[in-house]
């Protein structure tokens, strides 16, 4: 713990055409933190975070996960060394329950979800709890035989959630899980992020326009502005910085911290 | 597991009474005028729409080039009795390990393609073989086809005659649905069905998916290998045509017309398109029209086919509206264990 980086992203850019979505980004995720990406829209923050999880590789830079490069390693491959994801619309499977849906994560955990023949009653059992427990998590028990189509936008998150954990990451990549929630459901998605952190000792790196939600939660942000990182500290930091305040800030959304 | 064996559902019961059908059809076929051979020729094309259903219903890929698959199943039949002089069940296997082989060549490259991409280099594939049965003529006797005697079954001097053959096709397509059911139910065949659904989820789970539609692609191949080997021995010939990307529409518009991602969707659809056709074309030569018309109405009027829209009715719960919102105020109570 402590100053060993769990995720590092070396001088990373990513192009589309001529547009430059994200240019020289640098940044180090310390194990066993809450770790914020900001910025405004079109900053380059999902951009850089399809770069760091293999949804596409980035043009040029490095990423280091957990000490091995992981740049053009294929993304289902940094799952099984303990990464894991959401995306800013929840990618769920919308016809399955949301029992069906963390089943094959715990499955593809456990190395049989190739298998052909049906998983013997007790490993069946140790797979029920263990949804059973990550659902507990999440609260979304009482959803269990439900099609995920079913559920609220808030609730399909939260399952999101719960199949992001299912493969026992070490490290949680969060891309706007409060986008599109009301204030209720965003209370209690920032709460389950903490529960990520506080109760599951994981590594959380999170993208999020919302100023307020960042600075409350995250121990440590990085603001990008236009493809290119503006500044990098602790919340107190950045709500002090200068640039960010001009760039980005605006003074009635720092009054409020 | 004995216990969910045991239970009796509607669905159950209906296919039992189907099966039960199929097996008095060789004594009822001079009363309902439904010849044992027109029967086995559905069955058997059942196994091929079970292969087409693999790839289209649960991994979500339209496999437009199956008929290659069944054609090499055809002709490694064939050839393996007409140059190896095998028997029956030795002939059949030789027919799958075609189709296999066919399948190990293309699957490479069709395993990163999806969608529309995915059918059209099905069919390229497939008129590449359909082109070689055609022009081999030495071997294949090109466009007049080759004939297939029939051989002896195993080891005895016995050939099947066309009620045994018929029998034969039963337990061989009760096989098949079993094998095909297990496939689907299995982790494996989960995954294929949440590769459909969400190929980027699958990935973010930690599966290669490409791995699985390769394995997909495989296991169709064998369906659809082991049905062309029978139609070979059923008809007694075989030609270039039964390689034709038609014939693969022909798998798959059963496949749909039945319900496509139901374990028995594909027999009611090919029931209905082998006798069907084989009825109306002894009426009207332009039979096709109304295998279109059907096909049209299937897709305008029931998308899900037959079986599809009859287990959405009654079987499956009905969708409510809106749901219930999640229960905020409970706290989350158990904490995750990580070596669970």
């Amino acid at each position: 713990m402590g100053d060993k980086f769990l995720l590092e992203a070396q001088d990373v850019s990513k192009y589309f055409g001529g547009v430059h979505a994200c240019e020289g980004v640098s940044l180090g995720v310390r194990e066993g933190s809450i770790h914020a990406v900001i910025g405004p829209n079109g900053a380059g923050k999902t951009t850089f975070f399809n770069a760091l999880s293999g949804f596409y590789y980035p043009d040029h830079g490095r990423v280091f996960f957990g000490g091995e490069e992981i740049t053009r390693m294929p993304n289902w491959r940094r799952i099984e060394r303990g990464m894991s994801r959401t995306f800013q619309t929840p990618s769920i499977f919308p016809e399955l329950t949301v029992y069906d849906n963390v089943m094959l994560g715990v499955r593809s955990k456990a190395g049989i979800a190739f298998h052909a023949r049906t998983p013997s009653g007790e490993q069946q059992a140790a797979h029920e709890r263990r949804i059973d427990e990550l659902l507990g998590f999440v609260n979304l028990v009482r959803f269990k035989e439900r099609p995920v189509a079913e559920l609220s936008h808030g609730s399909q998150r939260l399952c999101e959630i719960a199949m992001s954990l299912s493969t026992e990451p070490r490290l949680v990549l969060l891309d706007e899980p409060m986008a599109g929630l009301a204030e209720s459901e965003t209370e209690r998605i920032i709460s389950v992020i903490r529960g990520l952190h506080d109760r599951l000792g994981l590594t959380v790196l999170f993208v999020e326009h919302n100023m307020r939600v960042v600075l409350g939660l995250a121990d440590r942000i990085t603001v990008l502005d236009r493809g290119r990182i503006l500044a990098e500290g602790t919340p107190s930091e950045i709500a002090a910085n200068e640039a960010v305040r001009d760039a980005y800030l605006g003074k009635e959304v720092l009054e409020h911290v | 597991m004995n216990r969910r064996l045991a239970r009796v559902t509607p669905g159950r019961i209906v296919a039992l009474a189907a099966l039960v059908l199929l097996a008095l059809e060789p004594t009822l076929a001079p009363y309902i005028h439904v010849d044992v051979t027109i029967v086995s020729a559905a069955l058997l094309f059942t196994i091929a729409a079970l292969s087409a259903n693999l790839l289209l219903g649960y991994t979500g890929l339209p496999p437009f080039g199956n008929a290659a698959f069944f054609g090499l199943g055809a002709y490694g039949c064939a050839l393996s009795i007409k140059y190896l002089n095998v028997h029956f069940f030795t002939a059949t296997i030789f027919g799958m390990l075609a189709a296999l082989l066919g399948a190990l060549i293309v699957a490479p490259f069709l395993v990163r393609r999806r969608g529309i991409y995915f059918g059209l280099l099905s069919i390229a594939f497939g008129q590449v073989f359909y082109f070689i049965a055609y022009r081999f003529t030495d071997v294949t006797g090109g466009e007049d086809g080759m004939a297939v005697t029939r051989p002896y079954l195993a080891v005895s001097t016995f050939t099947l005659k066309e009620t045994a053959f018929y029998y034969l096709s039963l337990v061989v397509f009760i096989l098949s649905i079993l094998a095909f059911k297990a496939i689907v139910q299995s982790p494996f065949g989960r995954t294929l069905v949440a590769i459909r659904q969400n190929e980027v989820r699958v990935r973010y789970l930690g599966l290669d998916s490409n791995r699985f539609v390769f394995v997909a692609i495989l296991i169709s191949a064998l369906f659809a290998g082991l049905s062309g080997a029978l139609s070979a021995l059923l008809n007694g010939f075989i030609a270039p045509l039964q390689l034709d990307w038609h014939q693969s529409g022909d798998f798959v518009l059963a496949t749909i017309l039945g319900g496509s991602g139901t374990v028995w969707g594909p027999l009611i659809g090919s029931i209905i398109f082998v006798i069907g056709r084989d009825i109306i074309s002894t009426i009207t030569p332009y039979w096709q029209i109304f295998i279109g018309a059907l096909f049209v109405a299937c897709v305008l009027g029931f998308p899900r086919g037959i079986l599809g829209t009859i287990l959405a009715r009654f079987g499956a719960a009905p969708l409510s509206n809106e749901p219930e919102e999640a229960n905020w105020t409970q706290s989350p109570a158990i904490a995750v264990d990580h070596h669970g």
